[in-house]
């Protein structure tokens, strides 16, 4: 994948990173999509637990580095193929914590749909929703630019 | 992880028939969510199992419509690997055994 790098209103994308930090934080001991781990051994259930929870903190801290002193100045971020898997997985994290957490109110079917009108959510709501959706523009995106530049 | 081995001088081939028959068949399923992106999902597959688009998107609608979709069977060891990689992806997988054999 080429290196891209991406514009983003400061204005728009900066309240939305309290809403990430906020989230990333709570993902440090919690995994975004609680496992069913049963058919699992005791002793491998723990150490399978604390390795997903390893490679999420290290795709959250991914994501959140590219906010950095230069998307602040400029609002540019950059995607290369050292961090877009970390980024894409990031975004998956936090949308799952943002739904369980802040978005149990909107039915499966508008979740899945996106079929929902922001105008229409409570004014708490409508923060955590275009987080929602912004993350997963994000996702969009790179899953664009992987697919022009897969042979 | 609880693959065992069986302790003959076989071949490559006859120790894998060992294997299945001690350890059985296992299934990795991806189960629905409401949340992750249909393209995220089908991007998982290619990368995970190196699915052609085609094969992709048939267990992803599997997924999207029936809830759910064997996406890999196989040995235990492995099948454990890939459930593990799912997760890792936030994909929900589950491990069944093959209670038909």
């Amino acid at each position: 994948m080429k290196r891209i790098e991406v514009r983003l209103s400061v204005t728009v994308v900066a309240p939305l990173l309290d809403v990430i930090r906020e989230l990333a934080e709570g993902l440090r001991t919690e995994l975004a999509a609680p496992q069913q781990l049963e058919q699992l051994d005791v002793e491998l259930r723990d150490a399978w637990q604390d390795d997903l929870l390893e490679s999420q903190n290290a795709d959250l801290k991914t994501l959140l580095d590219l906010f950095n002193e230069e998307f602040f100045r400029e609002g540019a971020i950059v995607l290369d193929e050292d961090n877009t898997d970390h980024v894409i997985r990031a975004c998956a994290a936090v949308r799952l914590a943002l739904r369980s957490n802040h978005l149990q109110t909107i039915d499966e079917e508008s979740m899945e749909s996106g079929n929902v009108d922001i105008e229409e959510l409570p004014e708490a709501t409508r923060k955590t929703f275009v987080c929602y959706l912004f993350l997963a523009t994000m996702q969009e995106l790179i899953i664009q630019h992987l697919e022009q530049s897969s042979p | 992880m609880t693959l065992v081995w069986a302790k003959t001088q076989t071949t490559p081939e006859a120790e894998t028939l060992t294997e299945l028959q001690l350890e059985g068949i296992w299934h990795v399923i991806v189960l629905n969510d409401p949340v992750n992106l249909m393209s995220y999902v089908v991007m998982v597959f290619k990368k995970v199992f190196g699915f052609d688009e085609v094969t992709a998107r048939k267990h992803m609608m599997e997924v999207h419509e029936q809830g759910r979709s064997v996406v890999w069977s196989g040995l235990r060891e492995k099948a454990e690997a890939y459930a593990h990689t799912l997760q890792q992806w936030h994909l929900t997988a589950v491990l069944e055994p093959d209670e038909t054999h």
